[in-house]
């Protein structure tokens, strides 16, 4: 059974607000999808190979310094910057 | 059976019967007449596409030849990086994002002379079955109007089924090129995991995430499929490929292929669906395939092992938006904190949400063995079962989806029920391997069906193969009332 307490608390870890009229129908909508994926507990414990899923293997390259994207343009997109670095209100006081 | 169109075009092109100017302003004027219906493109660009096709019109006066897809007017769903050209993955908190960098296919489709005629509508960040979870509002299907194109890349399935665009590029996490593609009467191919680079796509799931091709034929799939199918040492998971391209391999015909039909597949399929397969089936027996029986009991675990572990991925991959780099920021807050909340949390749909509070649930102390775990091993078992199934058979065949597409409206008030039309397209991202669906029959309210092919790793060739051998001899279905004709 899903709690509402249980909704807060993941949102704090997603970083999300929950409105107070939104958290009654959020977690019935939660209910109903955790019910659902609660089907797998139905399975028997067949231990797959977790390994063999994608069947691939990493696509590894030499760790060397080679020319990146230009900081201005990145910034670009940034809503806050100043100096080359991206800003935000202070973390600490 | 006809000139594929991206063939038919090249040769009106290499003839001079046509320049690529008049081709690709016969699309853009199209696009301004249909797309109000439509809604398929949400970002058009026009002078992106001139200049494209105005550099191909000075190399075909110069005597200089062209490759197939040069001039070739096309679409990219809105998740696919492109350098200087807005991509918001149709999601508020994208909605300003310009990115610095192209997708490596857009490079690579850039590079061999495609024309780029827009952006795509598609469900926001890939999470939907509707295309109506798009901050644009949904995309249409050509056939109807009044039902949806799919999701999640609605836009390219309904720009191409309405003839808006030659071929598109969408991406596939749980069906969403192939769901789209058999509800708007299209080609949609979902290539296996590591064959086209995700070098640019905007990331959902990573472990399932694909980007392929919407065409109206087979061959013209195989075709873009052979353009972008390469090695990227940007992609860890890219492994490329090697041999002949798939285009030149799919007259060979199936004589002898084994086809799989699985029974779970067809339980609770609609009857125009079902009647349309077992045509299907009937034909490819006349074209000396031999249709195998067998079951898949597992198969009924694939949807919560995919809805568990997409969600989980995405609830970290999303955890990028914060307001600080780029995209939307919240107005009026207090500290760091309060901003990134409040900016996800306006700058988020309510699906998306969902999704996120899903997956940090499954991955929080406590439930993590219950649900992630789980749901991994569990998908290490399907895995193992249709390698199983693949011993039977070449290819399999199943439905793209149990149904048509849904009316408008009508697949948002219900999140688990709209999971549900998943079940026939997830198991094959769940196990990483190529499939296609391709249109075979109209339903009693003239909405296109789709079948499935489901082929082995890297077996692009064979679900290809079988795909074309059917489209050969299956009749011609309608076109939808929509966009360029030549």
């Amino acid at each position: 059974m899903v709690t509402k307490e249980e909704i807060m608390k993941i949102a704090i870890l997603s970083k999300l607000f929950v409105a107070e009229d939104e958290i009654d129908r959020l977690t019935e909508d939660m209910q109903e999808i955790i019910s659902f994926a609660d089907t797998i507990n139905r399975a028997s414990d067949a231990e797959g190979d977790f390994d063999s899923i994608t069947g691939l293997s990493n696509a590894l390259r030499e760790d060397e310094v080679v020319p990146s994207y230009d900081r201005e343009r990145i910034l670009q997109n940034a809503g806050d910057s100043d100096d080359g670095c991206f800003l935000v209100k202070n973390i600490m006081k | 059976m006809s000139e594929s169109m991206i063939k038919a075009y090249h040769r009106l092109l290499t003839e001079k019967k046509l320049s690529c100017r008049e081709l690709t302003q016969a699309y853009l004027q199209a696009m301004e007449r249909d797309n109000p219906a439509l809604n398929a493109y949400v970002t058009p660009t026009p002078d992106t596409a001139l200049a494209a096709a105005d550099a191909v019109d000075a190399k075909i006066a110069a005597g200089d030849a062209i490759g197939l897809l040069e001039g070739i007017p096309m679409t990219l769903k809105d998740n696919i990086s492109t350098d200087g050209i807005r991509t918001t993955c149709c999601s508020k908190i994208l909605e300003n994002y310009v990115p610095i960098y192209d997708a490596t296919v857009w490079e690579l489709l850039k590079s061999q002379g495609a024309v780029l005629l827009g952006k795509t509508n598609m469900d926001e960040f890939a999470m939907g079955s509707s295309c109506e979870n798009s901050c644009f509002g949904g995309a249409h299907n050509p056939h109807n109007t009044g039902h949806v194109a799919g999701g999640s890349s609605g836009g390219g399935a309904s720009a191409v089924g309405g003839h808006l665009a030659v071929y598109a590029l969408g991406s596939d996490t749980g069906g969403s090129i192939r769901q789209p593609a058999s509800f708007c009467g299209v080609v949609g191919l979902k290539p296996t995991y590591g064959a086209v680079s995700r070098y640019g796509l905007i990331a959902y799931a990573s472990s399932l995430d694909q980007i392929g091709p919407i065409t109206t034929s087979v061959e013209d799939a195989a075709v873009v499929f052979d353009a972008i199918s390469r090695y990227d040492e940007k992609d860890s998971t890219s492994q490329g490929r090697s041999g002949e391209p798939v285009s030149s391999t799919l007259a060979k015909g199936i004589t002898g292929m084994k086809i799989g039909v699985a029974k779970e597949y067809l339980d609770g399929v609609g009857e125009d669906i079902r009647q349309s397969l077992e045509e299907a089936m009937k034909q490819y027996e006349s074209l000396g395939a031999e249709i195998v029986p067998f079951d898949l009991p597992s198969l009924k675990y694939a949807l919560p092992v995919y809805y568990i572990i997409a969600c989980a991925e995405a609830s970290s991959n999303l955890g990028r938006y914060d307001g600080i780099r780029y995209g939307y920021k919240a107005e009026n807050y207090t500290d760091v904190n309060d901003m990134i909340k409040k900016t996800r949390s306006t700058g988020f749909g309510e699906e998306v949400k969902r999704r996120i509070l899903l997956g940090t649930y499954v991955l929080s102390s406590g439930y993590y063995d219950a649900y992630y775990k789980k749901a991994q091993n569990l998908r290490g078992s399907i895995v193992a079962a249709f390698e199983k199934a693949f011993a039977q058979c070449d290819v399999m065949l199943a439905p793209t989806v149990p149904t048509t597409a849904f009316a408008n409206g009508s697949a948002v008030s219900d999140p688990v029920e709209t999971y549900l039309t998943d079940i026939c397209t997830v198991p094959v991202n769940i196990c990483g391997l190529p499939a296609v669906s391709v249109p075979c029959g109209m339903d009693r309210q003239g909405l296109p069906i789709g079948m499935q092919l489901i082929g082995r790793r890297f077996d692009e060739e064979g679900v290809l193969r079988a795909a074309y051998a059917y489209e050969q001899i299956s009749p011609a279905f309608p076109k939808a009332p929509f966009g360029v004709t030549l």
